[in-house]
């Protein structure tokens, strides 16, 4: 499989990756490499493996109250955190 | 240096206080991280109890989490992984954090942000990884016991490369609350000890199951210190086929070796083929670069963690605070499994690759019909110089051929050193086992300890 620049820079929008000229380049390259490693799955027979479901259901637990994560710790850990309680975000809407 | 810590935890135990296990082991820290950087955080402040570090992708309170990664920035966890907090319950003292490849992503601790850990037996090599700085600290007798993380291998491999025993636990075993994620179909907690016994009895403590993680087994946890003793004979090991086709030099001699050792105990051994275990590193690669993708979309520059100081506007929060703060190897990741997973590529990649892993699965599951255990050598290699493969990523990932396929199909596997190169490497023998056959393992892997009794080596930087 061959990246491109422009492939890689499609890519790179979808993963909100900044990348300069230099990086996209080098990247597709590094891409290309390794896909064509990946590439030889084409040639396994996977009839009768399609499909991956296990028989085991996922454990849920009882949807209980627990004491939530302290307000102070997530306003530690946060970029800007304004003091009446939230995240504080450049301008979403307008402009 | 003290020899407290070149002794295994029961007998440390017997002769010395907690405290002064703990002291000894800040002590031993102290005089060698500065040549090993295998912590990155040291806990001078540590409590009393068995020293204990922990891979810095799994959160304590008290102390950073890093990732070895610049996203995290001053990041501080306002709890503690179940496991750590299992070790904490158990009597034991988290001593400090360690180095690994930023997101556990990569083999070798050279894409750690904050520089390489460095191989005790020779400081010019890798560690490997991602768990090096957990190997190294347990190579080094900085601790008697480390956690690592394994996503293909991350655990085993650095064991190996640095001659001391590695665990990855049956996918479920141990609870993954906490451990940062990065491929959540085949991330496991992993243990990294001096012997045997100590990694059987630190699973005893960790394993088990935990609300806080759907995907944690219900099976109940096993006395896995029960069979230490009880020798290898009339058990059934398979070797594989196409992993022993590829060996050449003193890993396939080595590997000769350790069948002989076990054969000599009364060991059935035999060789198996598993078909598709040559497509173990192509499957990884896609399954759990798609998952990461997905999991480090929370990196986002908003709710914790360092945002940007160029992004003036939402858009560049994302993309600037992302492209500054993740380093190449975990952005390459990202792209390949977004690529992965994007329309019109998702049935021809992760489709694809999903369904030769139930291939994988089912190849594993005869093979298992006839051998209680499979074997190859831990690694294709020892460890190998520091930049040796920085520059060619599929090179790095190829360290993996003989780890990755147990993450893929869920069972638990054991590295246990198996002698020294000519240029005085380690050298490791794996060993894998059936879903859930932990205490079987260390059977086996115990059995080999004694009769070859490589532990006892001292790597020539604990001399210094």
């Amino acid at each position: 499989m061959k990246i491109d620049r422009n492939e890689a820079k499609r890519i790179a929008d979808l993963a909100y990756l900044e990348f300069d000229e230099a990086g996209l380049e080098r990247m597709a390259g590094e891409m290309t490499t390794i896909l064509s490693y990946i590439d030889q799955l084409r040639e396994v027979d996977v009839a009768g493996f399609e499909s991956v479901a296990t028989s085991e259901a996922t454990l849920m637990r009882d949807d209980v109250p627990r004491p939530p994560v302290e307000r102070s710790a997530v306003a530690a850990n946060a970029p800007a955190f304004s003091g009446d309680g939230h995240f504080i975000v450049p301008k979403v809407i307008g402009d | 240096m003290t020899e407290l810590l070149h002794l295994p935890w029961h007998e440390a135990r017997e002769q010395a206080s907690s405290r002064e296990l703990v002291d000894a082991s800040i002590a031993t820290i102290e005089a060698l991280n500065p040549k090993l950087n295998a912590f990155l955080h040291i806990a001078r402040d540590a409590g009393e109890g068995m020293p204990v570090a922990v891979k810095d992708n799994i959160v304590t309170t008290g102390m950073p989490t890093t990732c070895a990664s610049r996203i995290l920035g001053r990041f501080l966890s306002p709890f503690d992984a179940t496991a750590v907090a299992r070790l904490r319950a158990g009597s034991c003292s988290i001593v400090g954090k360690t180095n690994l490849d930023e997101f556990a992503m990569g083999s070798s601790t050279e894409y750690s942000a904050f520089g390489p850990a460095r191989n005790p037996w020779d400081t010019t090599r890798v560690p490997g990884g991602s768990s090096g700085g957990s190997a190294v600290a347990v190579a080094a007798r900085m601790v008697p016991a480390a956690l690592g993380s394994e996503t293909g291998g991350s655990v085993r491999q650095p064991a190996a490369l640095c001659g001391v025993v590695g665990l990855k636990p049956t996918y479920g075993r141990v609870s993954r609350n906490g451990l940062v994620a990065f491929g959540s179909s085949v991330d496991q907690i992993g243990i990294v000890t001096k012997t045997v016994r100590e990694c059987a009895e630190m699973l005893g403590m960790i394993a088990g199951h935990d609300p806080l993680d759907s995907t944690s087994s219900m099976n109940p946890v096993d006395d896995y210190a029960a069979d230490l003793d009880a020798g290898v004979r009339g058990l059934r090991f398979g070797v594989v086929r196409e992993a022993v086709a590829r060996l050449e030099g003193e890993v396939r001699a080595n590997f000769d070796d350790a069948l002989r050792g076990l054969r000599a105990g009364g060991a059935v051994i035999d060789e198996v083929s598993v078909p598709s275990i040559g497509y173990a590193i192509a499957i990884y690669y896609i399954v759990a670069n798609a998952e990461a993708s997905a999991n480090l979309s929370r990196f986002d520059g908003i709710r914790y963690g360092r945002r940007s100081a160029r992004a003036k506007t939402l858009r560049e929060v994302y993309f600037e605070s992302r492209g500054e703060g993740f380093g190449d190897e975990v952005k390459r990741r990202i792209m390949l499994g977004t690529f992965a997973l994007s329309s019109g590529y998702y049935d021809a990649y992760y489709g694809r690759a999903q369904a030769v892993r139930a291939k994988l699965r089912a190849d594993f599951d005869a093979a298992f019909e006839r051998f209680d255990y499979l074997l190859t050598p831990t690694t294709p290699e020892t460890a190998f110089p520091i930049g040796a493969k920085t520059d060619d990523p599929l090179s790095m990932y190829l360290s993996d051929i003989f780890t990755a396929p147990a993450n893929l199909v869920g069972i638990p596997a054991i590295a246990v050193p198996s002698g020294f190169s000519r240029e005085r490497l380690p050298l490791s023998l794996q060993i894998m086992a059936p879903l859930f056959a932990e205490r079987a393992l260390f059977r086996a892997a115990s059995f080999f300890e004694h009769e070859t009794g490589y532990w006892r080596e001292r790597p020539p930087v604990c001399a210094e």
